[in-house]
């Protein structure tokens, strides 16, 4: 590539023209100054004995030993699996139920799809806080609770919604999944969009029924979205912490306490920053 | 005629004199600072809703009238208002960091349950050469001993005051009941009238220890020794200990109170029971009178009324006191002025009485009529039992882990003493990692 002129500019240009550091510099140095030093610090700060009221720390792997140590954490891991497998399953079910609904409903021109499809959104973009609050009045064991209410009515028992604790783990995952169904009814939505059409005329010309077709062509079409889709449920319900405090705050007793939430009272109940940081490595 | 013209001149001199004092108070008060924008000196003030933050219009506009006052003495100055949200907890902890790294707010309000860990940091700013000895002798003993340091010295102003009381409907449960027994029985009468029982927080969250605390405290139990090393599970503490959990277990096992308590989470589940009609019998705060006043009907108000919280005997019981001071985290002696001027002028007396919020001296109940109503007299008789959460920096893990052991025994997962090793061990471990 010929570069005319004899400026810095022409020189460097010349100089780099097919080196691609020069070019990725400046986004290396953003995504490492704001994305991987956060992570190196945590790492670092678990291999300390930092807590948040004390000035000095110093480096050791007793931060490291308690955190694998404590007693509490195979609880902790087993409700933080029940909290992301529940979700991953009821949002993949619930999200692609309502995609192929909204789908069909597009295809013969019904009424509803476009409000049918607002509906579930509208609880992606509820606050966390908030959707734990409005769970919290529909699991209400008062005798004026929601849920158990509607269950009065048709001469049913009410159910311990959040004081059993075996059952809360599972209230706490309905209303997770409820928050997240939206997300993946946008994801299948956009996956099902994507698949030939011509496939679906096929099955049809070859008299395949509604669940040959969703059993040989719509899933595994949907393979690689379903894979996408699981990865990012589980991220984001691994982070989630706020609709559990404000739904639960993680009783009774640690039924419902996950790891993320185990980690926020760790740093900002007992100040301990290092076994906090620990217990997420 | 003459009359007119003058009467006339009279009233547009009037308006024309107010005009500019009218919109100096509109400069003076923005949502985030009071004072006007040009003033040299400012001060960052970081508050909670006892301020013109709060979320009721009419005690906004009481703070604002009072802050706006306040800085017409301080033309000088302007205060940068901060708002602390609802989660108290995690708001502290920042603070505390921020103060340690010297970022913290010049002002600001301090929860006094976690005051011990920024007096054990050294962040606060001398407060008593601010305020007279007798102010400071005015204090209850549990407010001066709370605010004081280990050198008797005062590190901020505590200015508000709540305790813990038993609510029951009269018309239910005419008779206060004075023993764990008379409260157990009278619940479960109530439940033959349709009630659910008693309702007390049970679920994971500070009100829980805090309210439980007070059977522990009227057993002569601690929580820690002087040291701040937990002690509620030595040899002293744990039958104590022991017995006051197993009174709250026995009420639910006997189903003197719902199962449900182990899920209540705030003082408005137990209002709305009340509002309802479903429950006769709530363990709730002073301020929560006030709160049924305005929510029931005249009539239905008129039924309820409170009693102290009853003990293991008539005569032996306790309630928890809390509230909120204000300090100074700056280390410029003007700021620091500014910040106690602002708590004489705002928050030692006025702020109270537009709250309705129980002052923390003793002469203040003579000095506003607000006070003087016979439900305020009584509250502040009871604060004679009061006894405030201890400032040990390991107070907030102690209380998660009773939070812990109050829902495990409660939805019946461990046994008491199962529960009380594992929260007391946790405790112990917490403590040697700070």
């Amino acid at each position: 590539m010929d570069v005319p002129g004899n400026g810095f500019r022409a020189r460097f240009n010349r100089r780099y023209a097919g080196a691609p550091l020069p070019w990725m510099l400046p986004v290396i140095v953003v995504i490492g100054l704001f994305y991987l030093y956060p992570v190196f610090d945590v790492i670092r700060l678990s291999f300390t004995d930092a807590t948040l009221i004390g000035n000095e720390h110093t480096y050791t792997f007793a931060s490291i030993i308690h955190a694998f140590g404590s007693p509490d954490l195979a609880g902790i891991l087993l409700t933080t699996l029940i909290f992301v497998g529940g979700s991953i399953v009821g949002q993949q079910l619930l999200g692609l139920m309502i995609a192929l609904i909204v789908i069909r409903g597009e295809k013969r021109r019904l009424f509803g799809t476009t409000i049918l499809r607002t509906t579930a959104l509208v609880a992606w973009v509820v606050p966390g806080i908030a959707g734990g609050i409005v769970w919290q009045m529909l699991f209400s064991e008062a005798p004026f609770g929601g849920l158990n209410s509607l269950l009065r009515m048709i001469h049913l028992h009410p159910v311990e919604w959040l004081s059993d604790p075996n059952i809360a783990p599972w209230s706490v995952v309905i209303s997770n999944v409820w928050r997240g169904t939206a997300f993946s009814m946008v994801v299948m939505y956009a996956g099902l969009k994507s698949i030939d059409p011509t496939l679906y005329e096929a099955a049809e010309v070859d008299g395949a029924s509604a669940t040959q077709r969703l059993r040989f062509i719509t899933l595994p079409q949907l393979r690689t979205v379903i894979l996408v889709n699981m990865i990012l449920i589980t991220i984001q319900t691994m982070n989630t912490f706020d609709s559990i405090i404000s739904l639960t705050g993680g009783g009774p007793g640690r039924a419902t306490e996950v790891i993320s939430l185990y980690t926020f009272n760790i740093v900002f109940r007992n100040y301990d920053l290092s076994g906090g940081v620990s217990s997420r490595c | 005629m003459i009359t007119r013209l003058v009467g006339a001149l009279a009233l547009s001199t009037a308006l024309c004199a107010s005009l500019p004092t009218f919109a100096q108070d509109q400069d003076l008060a923005a949502p985030d600072r009071i004072g006007l924008s040009s003033a040299p000196n400012k001060l960052v003030v970081r508050l909670t809703g006892d301020s013109p933050g709060n979320t009721d219009p009419d005690i906004a506009a009481g703070y604002k009238d009072l802050f706006v006052a306040f800085i017409k003495k301080h033309p000088e100055w302007q205060l940068q208002l901060q708002i602390q949200t609802q989660d108290i907890g995690t708001e502290q902890a920042k603070m505390l960091e921020q103060a340690k790294s010297g970022n913290a707010p010049d002002c600001a309000a301090v929860d006094s349950f976690v005051l011990g860990q920024f007096k054990a940091n050294n962040v606060l700013s001398d407060f008593t050469p601010y305020f007279s000895k007798e102010e400071i002798a005015d204090l209850f003993p549990f407010v001066r001993e709370g605010i004081s340091g280990a050198d008797g010295e005062i590190y901020a102003w505590w200015w508000d005051t709540d305790l813990r009381v038993l609510y029951r409907n009269k018309s239910i449960v005419p008779d206060a009941p004075q023993t764990w027994d008379d409260l157990k029985k009278a619940a479960l009468a109530s439940k033959d009238q349709g009630m659910e029982g008693v309702l007390f927080n049970g679920g994971r969250w500070e009100g829980t220890t805090f309210d439980w605390l007070a059977n522990y405290w009227s057993l002569g139990g601690k929580l820690v020794d002087d040291s701040g090393k937990p002690v509620f599970g030595d040899d002293d503490n744990k039958s104590k200990f022991l017995e006051a959990v197993n009174y709250f277990k026995d009420l639910v096992d006997s189903g003197a109170a719902p199962k449900r308590v182990a899920t209540i989470v705030t003082y408005d589940d137990l209002a709305a029971a009340a509002a309802a009609g479903t429950t006769a019998l709530f363990i709730g705060g002073s301020w929560q009178n006030a709160q049924l006043e305005s929510t029931l009907d005249p009539d239905m108000f008129a039924d309820w009324t409170f009693s102290h919280i009853p003990g293991p005997t008539p005569d032996d019981h306790k309630t928890g006191t809390g509230g909120w001071t204000i300090a100074s985290f700056s280390k410029d002696p003007q700021k620091v002025e500014m910040c106690a001027d602002l708590v004489r002028d705002i928050y030692m007396g006025p702020a109270n009485a537009l709250q309705q919020q129980l002052p923390t001296r003793a002469s203040l109940y003579d000095k506003y009529p607000v006070f003087s109503t016979p439900a305020n007299k009584e509250f502040a008789a009871d604060l004679a039992d009061g006894q405030a959460r201890p400032g040990a920096p390991i107070y907030p893990e102690i209380s998660n882990q009773i939070q812990i052991m109050m829902g495990d025994v409660l939805s019946g997962s461990k046994s008491p003493e199962d529960a009380l090793s594992a929260a007391y061990n946790a405790s112990l471990e917490a403590y040697d990692r700070l």
